[in-house]
């Protein structure tokens, strides 16, 4: 059984479908790259399985439980997290208790466990030396590490990064690729970027969304190659 | 968990209190006791307001409930008065977890204005129901029995000690998981719904706490006044004092409201002494609270604090 699917949701803004009727399956152990020119619905359709967003249509299945209907805070508990596209960190916390807090809440870790966790998320992402620093005060990248910290802390099962990589210099996108490859056993990486060498290498899977639906999915090297790809996206 | 410094404070409180039990003269008891209580009520509307983002103008509801529930439990039951102001706060808890559920769905300005439509509410019921004394309000009977006629003397130990292990205790809570979550809450609610974190359940405790917490010292306050009208009980005086004493001192901060009540108190005290009529002295803090909110927004003790810290700053460089 999948572990995480989407049956058909669709997603109106107005009278514009940003997701339009898309059945994705998502099975544990699995990295996703998931692509599409700007506006083709791909932060939407991670909010729908974030649960920021409720579907206008579908349904939102986790191993055979229909979850459209949790609040956010609930499918962070049932081991769905987000990093998103703009960081939302805690400004006037500390970078450790902005990681502190997923650990507790959505990971549901005792004090003295969350802390061991949350030292070796820290380290992992490679902010142990800011970790008593005030969020606010964090440059871009650290910024972004944050964001990716924040959801690895919640010990998620699937882990959803939503453009980790944008704005990010090669060895800084190598550093952030490092990390979502020790994370990937046991979970369900879905990876939105618009960065090709993002995705290299950890994902073996792509999707890709256009005009809100789903255009092609399959082996990354496939799609990669496929003539709709190059036509419809790389000629944007 | 709790530090040492925080254990010596509680000590220190302890001792201060029976101090001020022994040798305090009754009349200084008296306002001292006024002193503490509304310490106490401010700190609870500065956890709701200033920590936990929810403005609320109808704390009064929770003064006038604990009034009213002290001289009703202790005037109709064998309960004595100390139990009766240990029980008070737990009733008014419960009572303020359907009440959440029904303002809950009104958000910043509709929820401030929305507590206190529902403040005015209990109100009129109060001042209409001739069992609770309607607008002539309660006596509490075995008040003046148990105390020997001097209530001042056993509240004013137990409101300083309280007010000192609130400090303590709301230090702690700031550093325990809800804690955290509150500070989150207040830096970015999305993304602290995205960390796991249920808001709506995190408001409900803090609503319910400061509910119970106002209602506690109001159950004290009214021990030493010995009855209970619903004019006084249910004013808007009572939040506007709260809101005073927390905005002028620093909302959002723990040191805040000890500024603000020293303030307060000693302009009320000062102008009164002066020969001032009984409302004057509001006008003078409406005009500080209108000089402060424009010049120093996030109250006097911030802005002291971030003073003091940038002339160390300077004097290092
Ligand atoms: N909250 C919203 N209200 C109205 N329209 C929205 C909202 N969010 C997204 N849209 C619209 O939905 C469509 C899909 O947007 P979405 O952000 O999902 O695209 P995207 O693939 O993530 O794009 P990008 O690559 O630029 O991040 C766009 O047309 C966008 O304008
Ligand atoms: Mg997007």
């Amino acid at each position: 059984m999948a572990l995480i699917s989407t049956v058909d949701v669709s997603r109106l803004f107005g009278s514009v479908y940003a997701v339009d009727r898309v059945s994705v399956e998502l099975n544990e152990g699995e990295g996703v790259g998931l692509i599409g020119p700007n506006g083709a619905g791909k932060t939407t359709l991670l909010s729908l399985l974030a649960g920021s967003l409720k579907p206008t249509q579908g349904k939102i299945m986790m191993e055979g439980v229909d979850v459209t209907m949790l609040p956010v805070f609930a499918r962070v508990t049932a081991g769905i997290a987000r990093a998103a596209q703009i960081p939302q960190t805690f400004n006037r916390l500390t970078v450790r208790e902005n990681v502190l807090l997923p650990a507790y809440f959505g990971a549901r870790l005792s004090q003295h466990d969350a802390g061991i966790w949350v030292d070796e998320v820290l380290e992992m992402t490679d902010l142990l030396r800011r970790a008593g620093q005030q969020a606010a005060s964090l440059g871009l990248l650290d910024r972004k590490r944050l964001e990716l910290a924040k959801a690895v802390a919640s010990k998620p099962r699937v882990l959803l990064l939503d453009e980790v990589a944008a704005g990010l210099t090669e060895p800084e996108i190598a550093s952030i690729k490092e990390v979502v490859k020790r994370l990937q056993p046991g979970r369900v990486i879905v990876w939105v970027e618009h960065i090709p060498f993002a995705l290299q290498g950890v994902c073996s899977r792509l999707l890709v969304m256009d005009k809100g639906a789903k255009l092609l999915d399959g082996p990354f090297d496939e799609v990669w190659a496929s003539d709709v790809l190059q036509s419809t996206y790389m000629g944007m | 968990m709790i530090r040492t410094i925080e254990i010596v404070a509680l000590v220190m409180g302890a001792i201060i209190a029976w101090l001020a039990a022994t040798y305090v003269d009754s009349g200084l008891q008296f306002l001292l006791c006024e002193v503490f209580l509304l310490f106490i009520m401010s700190q609870m509307w500065n956890l709701l307001a200033g920590y936990a983002g929810q403005v609320s103008f109808g704390q009064q509801m929770f003064v006038g409930l604990g009034g009213y529930g002290l001289c009703l439990i202790a005037n109709n039951t064998g309960i004595p008065v100390w139990a009766t102001i240990i029980i008070v706060p737990v009733i008014v808890g419960l009572l303020a977890i359907p009440l959440g559920m029904v303002v809950f769905h009104l958000k910043h300005a509709y929820f401030a204005i929305g507590m206190w439509v529902a403040a005015e509410v209990v109100f009129q019921f109060v001042v209409k129901t001739p069992a609770l004394g309607g607008s002539g309000g309660m006596v509490l009977r075995p008040g003046g029995e148990m105390m020997q006629g001097f209530p001042e003397q056993t509240v004013l130990p137990v409101a300083l000690f309280l007010s000192v292990a609130l400090i303590v205790g709301l230090r702690v809570f700031l550093r325990s998981k809800l804690g955290l979550a509150t500070l989150a809450v207040r830096d970015n609610e999305a993304a602290a719904e995205a960390a796991g974190v249920n808001i709506w359940r995190l408001h409900m405790i803090l609503f319910t706490l400061t509910g119970a917490g106002t209602a506690l010292a109001a159950a004290l306050y009214y021990t030493t006044t010995l009855f209970v009208t619903p004019l006084d009980a249910f004013q808007a005086k009572w939040v506007v004092l709260m809101m005073f004493i927390v905005v002028v001192g620093g909302l959002g901060t723990l040191t805040g409201p000890v500024v603000g009540i020293a303030l307060f108190i000693g302009i009320r005290e000062l102008m009164t002494a002066a020969g001032y009529s009984g409302g004057q002295y509001w006008i003078v803090m409406g005009l500080l609270s209108i000089g402060v909110l424009l010049f120093l927004p996030q109250g006097l003790w911030p802005a002291f604090s971030n003073y003091v810290q940038s002339l160390r700053g300077k004097a290092s460089s």
